[in-house]
């Protein structure tokens, strides 16, 4: 199930918010838990069970942990045990078919291997479950010890298909008790509603381009450009909104989950774009895998390697292809160019510059991300710097006509440019104010109606994020 | 936005959803979608199997979409948003002026397809000794490419004619001369009347009739006047494909008009249907949202027309689309034999039916719009 589907937000939705907050309140984790486990077997009606068997044994290896509290050796054994039960899980139904096309010859019945699918969110959810694991090893949580409740944390469908990785410790607390204000409550739904617009609106209409631009037989420089401007909206704002659709949910139902994005395309370096994009897994691998491997500080060389694991993760966790590895690679590397060579001119230029800078690297790094195939990768990034690149064509009046509207409005919501008016806007007299905010609550309203006939005309309605 | 704002907003669209969910579910449902032409999706059922493979989940959601309240006029939001953030292709139709809709033209992607029917035609009515004339009709994007907007962008359907004709003429002998171009006599009938409609593909029988004369000059008949037909509007609501494809609801239908002749005995009979009548004309689809099946009856592989009084006793063989259907009635009143063909669905050989039956007269007709998509034609022999 989709957030932006029609059968998720007018029946599934309804039912279980009616379902939630009309039955008494010592139901509501046993509402959440059943529903969230019925939107995962509706798209997984099998993989259901391989969640169910992963979050139990990290369950179980957590209750042996907090039993064999004064013996280290037997605690690590457990961790040990959780980690490498996740990440095989993760390994063979993500990875089994990438490593049997790789090394095809030293695995028997490859053709096996290539054929399993991967389960939705499989990604998300297996980091999240670690998260529980280590923290409790590390004495940063208390052990939990109702399955219910922990299959519920990992399972909850606000954020289990497509993130934020919601970590263990951040929730623990609203696991077993949690307060919900009407405010906050209208506050989430708003911010759901932004969500399910920037997806319908913005992201989907992009997606058109992008695919137009993907399929075109021969490409101008001018308009590779455009699609990879555009693709690069287009995962921007198709990724955060579902991140606002879930912060916003899990706000309904009286959950804080952190923030994942703010405004990554605004950032100005390498570095800032990383702590802005894709905010719960950046700090997952910084603080799972590069502080415990030592980070910076036994010396250069080490902290070189440190990047180098952790960026080869990133890229490879995204996908089991080689572009995404590529891709985490070319951010690897920038990163430590600028941390070790030319970081401290970069910050010296002109904060345009940067900018530029930025988005130059931002866009050629989501084409690499873009395109699996690597004959069409590399003639797509060819086109866009001329290589063999076909003459300007005489359509871009006519993408101008049917997309400029649609990219003019992604470009203002992927900026910060509603936070700035926002701040105007407090600084207005209290009756225009009140005239603007009935403006906009009006204006958002039929947006709304109008992402509806979408759902409603549409069939197309990818979330890209659901491969990862 | 205040507080008391946002709560207002919220819980519009809160109870909106409700709402529309709830209609959904209770409102009666239909079982077919006229404007779709497609039954709509089934209430799925309920099982063990139908689970585990996931079918049951994804039926739930098309019959959701399927019979989703006020479906048509969510569509209609959709189209006007869309036209007021500035597009003017909407499912590949452009928004012209006039209330007029025109559909992208896509380069033809099966020329020797077509060539290759032509020239097997061609041999055979030649072998025959008949009349052979293939008239690849341009459609409103070439023909009426004013009305276009500025920025669109199009193959062009002149080129793509060129194309044919020079495969047929390197696969055979005749090369131009088995053509008749009907462009000028389009784009100047369109100077007075209406040739195409504004919502559907087809041309109207005011731009058959163009064609008519054409086809008269060309084959050696006597074309008759405008004014031997009694102009009769048969239908004042003709919402056509283009129509189902943009779903505006208050985009303005269009007139269908037939030219009505009383000079005309004949005995029309359909053997798909099983049916023998005397009319060129099916009433009955003027109640239907297919209303240009008034035309010939619909889609029918084979029709048989006899003209009693045909003002010679030549036979005709025509291999063609459903564009011929509101030519055909002119051009029974010069042959006492109609022989109709449409390859889409007819199975047998054309050749053979030409030389058993002795035809006379060979025409291939189709418009330039559908003709690339029409996988029957490749069978003619």
């Amino acid at each position: 199930m989709v957030f932006s589907s029609l059968f998720f937000l007018f029946f599934y939705f309804v039912l279980f918010l009616g379902l939630y907050f009309g039955l008494p309140q010592k139901c509501r984790n046993w509402v959440l838990l059943v529903f969230s486990l019925v939107f995962y077997a509706w798209g997984e009606p099998v993989y259901v069970f391989l969640m169910l068997g992963m979050t139990f044994s990290d369950y179980c290896l957590g209750l042996l942990m907090a039993k064999n509290d004064a013996r280290p050796g037997r605690r690590k054994v457990f961790l040990i045990l959780s980690v490498v039960i996740d990440l095989s899980c993760l390994a063979f139904f993500k990875y089994a078919g990438f490593i049997a096309g790789n090394f095809g010859m030293l695995i028997p019945s490859n053709a096996f291997f290539r054929k399993i699918a991967l389960p939705i969110g499989i990604s998300f959810f297996t980091f999240q479950t670690m998260s529980y694991t280590i923290d409790l090893y590390k004495r940063e949580v208390e052990v939990e010890r109702n399955y219910g409740e922990y299959l519920m944390y990992v399972s909850m469908f606000p954020q289990l298909i497509a993130g934020p990785i919601v970590r263990y410790k951040t929730v623990k607390q609203e696991l077993h008790r949690r307060v919900i204000t009407w405010d906050k409550a209208v506050d989430g739904g708003l911010r759901f509603i932004y969500g399910l617009l920037k997806k319908v609106l913005l992201a989907n209409r992009l997606g058109m381009l992008w695919d137009e631009a993907k399929a075109a037989a021969s490409l101008s420089t001018g308009f590779a450009w455009v699609g990879a401007v555009t693709f690069t909206l287009q995962l921007y704002l198709d990724f955060s909104a579902y991140s606002d659709m879930a912060i916003g949910l899990g706000q309904i139902l009286g959950f804080n989950f952190n923030e994942n994005f703010k405004y990554p395309l605004s950032a100005d370096s390498v570095t800032d774009f990383w702590r802005k994009w894709h905010i719960s897994l950046s700090s997952w691998f910084r603080d799972y895998v590069y502080i415990p491997l030592g980070g910076n500080r036994r010396g250069v060389p080490r902290q070189i390697l440190n990047l180098a694991i952790v960026w080869t993760l990133t890229g490879l966790w995204h996908g089991a292809s080689w572009n995404y590895v590529i891709w985490g690679v070319y951010y690897g590397v920038l990163l430590c160019l600028e941390k070790f060579v030319y970081g401290k001119y970069l910050e010296k230029a002109p904060k345009l510059l940067r900018h530029l800078y930025l988005l130059f690297i931002v866009v050629v790094g989501f084409t690499v991300f873009a395109i699996e195939d690597f004959g069409r990768l590399s003639a797509y990034l060819g086109a866009m710097f001329g290589i063999n690149a076909a003459p300007a064509a005489g359509n871009a009046l006519f993408y101008l006509q049917n997309y400029g509207f649609v990219l003019a409005a992604s470009a203002i919501v992927s900026l910060p440019v509603f936070p700035a008016l926002k701040s105007r806007f407090e600084g207005l007299k209290a009756g225009t104010r009140k005239v603007l905010g009935t403006v906009y609550a009006c204006v958002v309203g039929l947006l709304f109606v109008v992402a509806a006939s979408y759902m409603v005309a549409d069939t197309y309605n990818p979330f890209l994020y659901f491969r990862f | 936005m205040t507080k008391m704002q946002k709560g207002i907003l919220v819980g519009f669209i809160a109870a909106l959803t409700a709402i529309l969910g709830l209609l959904t579910v209770i409102l009666p449902k239909k079982d077919y979608s006229e404007n779709e032409n497609r039954y709509l999706e089934e209430c799925p059922e309920f099982s063990f199997e139908n689970i585990k493979d996931g079918s049951f989940m994804s039926d739930v959601e098309t019959y959701v979409s399927d019979h989703f309240a006020f479906r048509d006029v969510f569509m209609t939001v959709k189209t006007y948003y869309e036209r007021a953030t500035g597009r003017n292709r909407i499912n590949d139709i452009y928004m012209c002026g006039d209330g007029y809709y025109i559909e992208e033209y896509k380069p033809l992607e099966n020329a020797d397809r077509i060539a290759g029917a032509i020239s097997r035609l061609a041999a055979a009515a030649k072998e025959q000794g008949s009349e052979f004339v293939a008239v690849l009709v341009p459609t409103a994007v070439s023909v009426e490419s004013y009305r276009l907007p500025a920025t669109a962008k199009n193959a062009s359907q002149a080129e793509d004619i060129e194309k044919i004709k020079a495969l047929v003429k390197a696969g055979e002998t005749a090369g131009d001369s088995l053509f008749l171009d009907v462009t000028d006599a389009l784009v100047r009938a369109g100077d007075r009347d209406q040739v195409f409609y504004k919502l559907d593909h087809h041309w109207t029988t005011a731009g058959a009739f163009a064609a008519y004369t054409e086809l008269c000059k060309r084959l050696g008949l006597e074309p008759l006047e405008r004014s031997a037909f009694k102009e009769e509007t048969v239908s004042t609501d003709f919402k056509g494909s283009f129509y189902s494809k943009v779903n505006d609801l208050l985009a303005k239908p269009d007139d269908i008009v037939a030219f009505k002749s009383d000079r005309l005995k004949l005995t029309v009979s359909y053997p798909d249907k099983k049916v023998e009548t005397d009319t060129l004309y099916a009433e009955e689809y003027l109640e239907k949202k297919d209303k240009y099946s008034y035309f010939l009856n619909n889609q029918n592989s084979f029709v048989e027309i006899t003209n009693a009084n045909a003002s010679t006793d030549r036979t005709l063989a025509i291999v063609k689309d459903s564009y011929a259907n509101c030519l055909v009635p002119f051009l029974c009143e010069h042959y006492a034999k109609v022989y109709v063909f449409d390859t889409r669905y007819y199975r047998e050989k054309v050749s053979d039916f030409i030389k058993n039956e002795k035809v006379t007269d060979v025409i291939f007709l189709y418009n330039m719009y559908t003709i690339d998509k029409d996988t029957g034609i490749k069978g003619i022999e």
